[in-house]
């Protein structure tokens, strides 16, 4: 029954973390501020103005379009843009009602949305042919953030959007894999001090062969997300360079368990292996990229997951991601060890 | 042996065992004139596929294959110790710890002599005007540096190859895995030295491969006894 009760926790927590990952929507967001290349004549300064298209990504502009605020904001300033009209939920054509003189050339885009909250869009205006004078003030327009009124989502964040999905399965498969690998880790020690325990051979055997699949499999996701996000299947970075000589260390290790016929050399050779491949691993992941520049988030000097990244409606289903894909993989672990004994036992067998 | 060992300081052995591995390499000198050729050979197969004198960029990178390749070849030939015979005498002679540090400090000064060779070597057949004399210096620096680095990293996995009886393929497969981060951390000291950035701030790319070296080698030295243990 307690054996059963994890295992069934496991299944359960991953059956909800899947559901959730793919079934919650994700928050609004705002994609481009552009320049149309047309003026447009606005209603409220009486003159012609520069027309520009703000483009969102899932907003609901159409629900309540006269409600939608637009709003520039540099360092100092805050200014209100004119919205002419909403074309349907994710565009709306703005008119740039700016002085010709402005403290700041770059500017950050901020709507107001009774449904969509406040929405931010860093550096989505640049002027460069304005007449820059740092005293250019006006009074501030009314500005009150809004939290909006969506249900339960995930939040939109540039670049990543959708694939911020992948943060469910990605990371939690390369936890796993440190807990294997790290298992593998102690039964080697463990295998030294007492060769004669046959046990702790197979239990690194199994751990690190069970490990191996879920680097690969991290592997695999971090490429469809590095596809996305950074156009390549494949960048030069060293967390990425790190994972993959990871992966081909340990599978040297099940190439050097394959090359030793006599069982208890090759319990030993493959944990003495074991052991230096694991300190490779806590280097080459955990040590190295802190060090260096890295695309990667949580590398190159910043910590890993800060209150920035990771709002509260991901912590509800990344936290139990982890579990649930911890608890596979000990599953997995334990079959394949099982499976190792009993192999073991017929073999044994007169 | 025995009785020279059982009186000795642990250094005198380390040394005796140290001089003992050039001793025997030097009896039969095809081992290191075949390393000779090995290192030229390549040398001058780079000068051929670069076309004469090369790039900045390629210079750099075959800089470290060549180096990298010929370290796996120096750790290709079997000693005569690695006969099960040999290591059941041996074992009731010596300890497995001072015999694996000779034998990284055998290597060390083997591949630290052929860096320098590879280094004079490149700069003759494929050119030197990447670099004026002190980047030069900067550059066999780091060559020497990544000579301990995989010195100490091949040791063990030839000694861990030759005791699972199956020679150098196995080093290999074993080997270019784990050597790829020294060979990152190596080309990225060298394409900045060869970009002209100041030793100085590149520099904590040779405490690096220096912590690897001295990690590598304490490792091999804790857990070489495990691999002669019958």
């Amino acid at each position: 029954m307690k054996n059963t009760l994890w295992k069934a926790l496991g299944i359960l927590l991953l059956a909800y973390v899947f559901a959730i990952t793919f079934l919650v929507p994700l928050g609004p967001g705002l994609l481009e501020f552009q320049n149309v290349d047309r003026v447009i004549s606005s209603a409220t300064e009486n003159r012609s103005v520069p027309e520009y298209q703000l483009i969102g990504y899932g907003t609901h502009w159409d629900e309540e379009p006269d409600a939608l605020q637009v709003f520039v904001k540099s360092k100092s300033q805050l200014a209100a843009l004119e919205v002419i009209r909403v074309d349907d939920a994710t565009h709306a054509t703005i008119g740039l009602t700016l002085p010709y003189s402005l403290p700041a050339k770059s500017w950050n885009v901020l709507i107001n949305h009774p449904v969509d909250g406040t929405l931010l869009l860093e550096n989505g205006l640049f002027l460069s042919d304005r007449f820059i004078d740092a005293q250019a003030t006006w009074p501030a327009p009314s500005f009150v953030e809004h939290p909006g009124n969506l249900g339960f989502h995930f939040p939109y964040q540039p670049r990543i959007i959708e694939t911020i999905r992948n943060l469910m399965l990605h990371v939690p498969l390369w936890f796993t894999m440190f807990l294997l690998m790290g298992i593998g880790f102690v039964s080697s020690i463990k295998l030294l001090s007492n060769p004669r325990n046959e046990l702790d051979d197979q239990r690194a055997e199994a751990s690190v062969q069970v490990g191996l699949w879920f680097g690969v499999l991290g592997l695999l996701t971090g490429s469809l997300w590095a596809r996305f996000t950074w156009g390549a299947w494949w960048v030069d970075d060293p967390q990425l360079n790190g994972a993959l000589v990871t992966v081909l260390v340990y599978s040297g290790y099940m190439v050097l368990r394959q090359a030793v016929e006599d069982e208890r050399l090759r319990s030993r050779l493959s944990a003495v292996y074991n052991l230096f491949a694991f300190v490779i691993l806590v280097i080459l992941l955990m040590v190295l990229p802190r060090f260096s520049e890295s695309l990667h988030p949580g590398k190159g000097g910043n910590p890993g997951f800060n209150t920035y990244d990771l709002n509260s409606a991901l912590r509800a289903v990344f936290y139990p991601a982890i579990v649930g894909w911890m608890l596979l993989g000990i599953w997995m672990y334990l079959v394949t060890l099982r499976m190792k004994r009993v192999n073991r036992q017929i073999e044994l067998l007169p | 042996m025995s009785e020279h060992m059982s009186r000795s300081s642990a250094w005198s052995r380390y040394r005796f065992l140290t001089a003992h591995a050039f001793r025997m390499e030097w009896r039969q000198k095809h081992g290191l004139a075949g390393l000779l050729l090995f290192a030229l050979a390549s040398v001058y197969a780079c000068y051929q596929v670069a076309g004469g004198r090369a790039s900045s960029e390629t210079w750099n990178a075959l800089a470290w294959v060549v180096l990298m390749f010929s370290a796996f070849n120096a750790v290709a030939k079997p000693w005569p110790e690695d006969s099960e015979a040999m290591r059941k005498y041996l074992k009731t002679a010596l300890r497995p710890g001072e015999w694996i540090l000779a034998r990284m400090t055998f290597y060390s000064a083997i591949l630290s002599a052929l860096s320098v060779l590879i280094f004079l070597s490149f700069t003759l057949f494929l050119g030197s005007e990447h670099f004026n004399p002190r980047q030069g210096l900067s550059f066999l620096l780091g060559l020497e540096c990544t000579a301990l680095a995989f010195a100490s990293l091949l040791s063990v996995l030839s000694a861990i190859s030759s005791r699972a009886g199956a020679g150098f393929g196995l080093t290999a497969v074993l080997g270019l895995p784990l050597i790829i981060p020294i060979v990152l951390i190596s080309t990225r000291y060298g394409t900045d030295i060869l970009k002209g950035i100041l030793w100085i701030d590149t520099a904590h790319h040779l405490l690096f491969l220096a912590a690897l070296t001295g990690g590598i080698g304490a490792l091999g030295f804790i857990l070489f006894p495990y691999l002669w243990r019958d």
